[in-house]
Formats: structure tokens, sequence, C-alpha cells
């Protein structure tokens, strides 16, 4: 599946931002979010690389994978567990 | 015909293992013991590996070339062992974010630098306080068998649980204003010079330490490869201590805690031989402030920690990987570690504070410190994972 061609529900910028508001952003963001809708997040942080998936995998959400912008950041792609 | 297999075997052998080594993040225990074992090798090479002191030596030449202090620091910045090891430090960050492609100058919204800035004064003094930063305070005291570094534990703790309830306030009440506008200019064309880039930091560092020795002070040379070669693991497993105390109460993510915690594990059996055999002597490393300065210093410097995103080690190898915030926490404890450390000295403080570890083999003799820390180490590594499986300890 390519993920760049998911429909995002809801969107969070958070470039520029280093560890750990990326990920507490995030967070919050899915906390008031409904089961099953999708959550795009666009960051700069390497360390979201990380984060993200095992959050995820943590909490039950689904993640969908990472895409490298050429422009220099990283969209990643969540859908709510 | 052979030659040519073996050639491109090798290549092919090589891209893996540079993917494997530069591409993948380390996992979090391998990198702690790494550590521990580079922290010993530094306490046989020199005395006990430490942050704060080289900040302090940078702060102290800064205040003594505006004028304000009277005399010279003793050492130059290229021959104070601290100093030295954390330019090491972050050139070893920066070769392995340029050898990972992760190295990018990256900007931040203006609320991020004040938190970076406000983070890195509140680290400052709160290491003056406490004699020391996360790494000397809180994981060399450990290490050390000064029960000082229980004390700035819990301390830190405190503070990085104060520090998150002060990010989620800030989340809802003040404007997050994205303005990254700047970084999406970052141009990509440089990328692929990225490594040779860490690759020739990596032989500058080589070459001073060669030329160093030449010049007879070889100790001070290998001091700048032992911080090179602890900037590279901790960003390779993005190891940090901020995120070791903040998860457990952020997302329940024991891991870097545990990290930790391993860390210790070997620290301690490594420090024990040195100490015990005499090959250093054993209350080396023992001066912390047990037990009044650790805990106030520990809480300011865990709530300083939080808001700047980095602690002692981690914010220089966050301004290695090109995070402006984190030079702002760098300036920030420049600025505050020295003259809070000359305040507390001229009016007396530190004996108030009690500047004097605890050296736990003198209270409990060297079998029981030992097996102190193999049981309470395994103990929290289990309190860990059951915080990961309940959240009691989650803040929201």
């Amino acid at each position: 599946m390519n993920v760049e061609e998911i429909q995002s529900d809801k969107f969070l910028d958070a470039r520029g931002l280093s560890c750990p508001m990326p990920m507490l952003k995030t967070k919050k963001k899915l906390r008031d979010m409904i089961s099953g809708e999708i959550l795009e997040v666009w960051g700069t942080d390497p360390g979201s690389k990380n984060d993200i998936p095992d959050f995820c995998k943590k909490n039950n959400h689904e993640f969908f994978g990472y895409v490298d912008h050429e422009d220099g950041y990283t969209k990643y792609y969540i859908k709510t567990g | 015909m052979a030659e040519v297999r073996f050639w491109s075997f090798i290549v092919q052998e090589f891209k893996h293992g540079y993917k494997l080594a530069f591409e993948t993040t380390w996992p979090v225990w391998l990198v702690g013991v790494l550590l521990a074992i580079l922290s010993l090798l530094i306490f046989l090479w020199w005395y006990t590996w430490g942050i704060i002191g080289g900040i302090g030596n940078w702060g102290d030449w800064i205040y003594y070339l505006l004028g304000i202090y009277d005399s010279a620091p003793e050492k130059t910045i290229f021959e104070n062992g601290m100093s030295v090891s954390n330019l090491g430090l972050v050139a070893g960050a920066m070769a392995s974010a340029m050898f990972s492609k992760q190295f990018r100058i990256n900007f931040a919204p203006k609320l991020e630098y004040v938190k970076g800035l406000t983070g890195g004064v509140l680290m400052g003094s709160g290491a003056a306080l406490a004699a020391g930063c996360n790494v000397g305070g809180f994981y060399c005291a450990l290490g050390m068998f000064d029960l000082s570094g229980v004390v700035m534990m819990l301390g830190l703790a405190a503070g990085a649980y104060l520090g998150l309830l002060y990010l989620l306030w800030e989340m809802e009440n003040l404007p997050s204003a994205s303005d990254s506008g700047r970084n999406s200019s970052s141009r990509r064309s440089w990328e692929p010079v990225k490594p040779y880039l860490g690759l020739v930091l990596f032989i500058l560092i080589i070459l001073i330490f060669l030329l160093s020795s030449q010049a007879g002070s070889t100790q001070t040379g290998g001091l700048l490869f032992f911080g090179f070669l602890i900037g590279l693991i901790m960003h390779r497993g993005r190891f940090c201590f901020a995120n070791a105390f903040r998860e457990p109460f952020m997302t329940g993510d024991g891991k870097m805690m545990r990290g930790v915690l391993i860390s210790l594990m070997v620290y301690v059996m490594g420090s024990a031989v040195i100490k015990w055999g005499y090959i250093q002597p054993p209350e080396a490393g023992v001066y912390h402030a047990f037990w009044l300065g650790s805990l106030i210093g520990g809480l300011v410097f865990g709530f300083g920690m939080i808001l700047a995103g980095g602690c002692g080690s981690g914010t220089l190898w966050r301004v290695g990987e090109g995070h402006v915030k984190l030079w702002m926490a760098m300036a920030g404890m420049i600025i505050s570690y020295s003259p809070s450390l000359a305040f507390l000295k001229n009016y007396d403080l530190t004996k108030w504070l009690s500047y004097h570890g605890v050296f736990m083999p003198n209270i409990f003799s060297w079998p029981i410190s030992l097996s102190l820390f193999y049981l309470f180490c395994p103990f929290l590594i289990l309190i860990l994972f059951w915080n990961e499986k309940t959240e009691k300890f989650v803040l929201f």
C-alpha cells in the first residue's frame, strides 16, 4: 500500500519541534479522535521514527508507516485503535 | 575472477554493516552497556566521567573574558578534562548524525527557544546545587557508590513529573505557532556528502589525539576520543536521561530507564573491581551533596531537562545533531552553572547543602553495597514493566 495515498481525517504539524513535543502532541491528538480515524503527523525530529511506531504498538493504534518528504520532514500515518 | 568476487563481497558486506550501524537505531540496553564500559574506561584512564565540570569551565572563561570574574580559570578549554570530553561528545554525535544523514540545522518555534534557554538555566543551577548534572550527580555518583545518586534520582523523577505537568498545561493554554517554514528550505543536495563529512570529523579527532599525544598530553587527547565515542553511541541509541525519567509518566514506556538501570549494573560491577582493587582511590568521585543539595538540585535539574528536552548528555548530543533549541539549552547551562556555583561557595552554602558524598561501602560494606544494586535495579525494572502494562504512573 502506498501510504501517501491515504486520506487522513486529522492533521498535526510538529515540524521544528524536538523530543518530547511531537510525541506529546500526537498522544493528545489521538485521544481526541474516534476509533478508526486516521491521523497524519508531519515532523522533523529523527527520534519520532522510533517513538511514534513504538507508541502505536503499545496503545493498539495501527501505524501505517512514514514517508520522507523531499523538503526534509517526515509524514507519519496512524489509524486510531 | 576470484579477486573481483572478493571485493564485491567486501563492498556488499560493508554496505550491509553500515546500514545496520548507521541507518537503524541501536537498542537502548546495548547503548547502556557500552556507556558503562566507556565510563569505566574513562575512570581507569583519567578519573570519574562528568559533563557539568566542562560546562563550568566554559562559563568561567566567558565571565572572565567579559571582565566579570577577576581571575582566569586554571585550565583552558583544551586542558580541562571534562571540557575536552564534552567537545568530543558533541563531535561524536555530529559525526554519527552525519553518517546516518540525520544532521540538520533544526529551527524551532520561538517558544521552544525560550523553553530551551530557561531549561538550560535551571539545569545549570540544579547541577550547582547537586554538585553534578544527571551524569556526574546521578549516573556516575551511583556508579562510584555515592548514595547521593539515589537522592538525586528521586529529585530528578519529581522534577520530571512537574516538568511534564507544565508541558501539559502549556499544550492546553499556550498557542503553538508552528514556525517551521525555514526548515523546509533545507537543501537536500548535500545529503550524499554528509557521511564523508562524518568521516572527516572522525579522522580529525584521531589526528588531534595523536598530535596531543606527541605534545605530551596523551591523557587529555584520550578524553577527546572517549567523549567522541560516547557521543556516537548515545546518538545511535538516542540515549537520553530526560527521556528515561519522563516516559514512565508520559507514555508509560520504561525502555530508556531500563537501559539506564542495566547500564548502572555494569558500571558498579566494574567500578567495584577498580576501587576494591585500589587501582583508583576507593572514594574517587564521591563528593556529591548528600542529601539536601542532591534532592533540591535534582528537582530543579529534572524540571529544567523536561523543558529543554535533553539532560546534560542529551543536550550535548542533540547540539551535535543540529537542534537550535538545544543550543539555547547549552547556552543556558553555561551562563547559569558557573555563577550559581560561585554564589553557593561565596556564601558558604555548600556546607549547608552538605557537599560531601556518602560512600556506600563505608556504611554497608562492599558485598552488601553491590548486592543492593543487584536487588534494586532488577526490582525497578520489574516496576517499569508493570507501569508499562497498567499505566499507573501515567499522567494523561
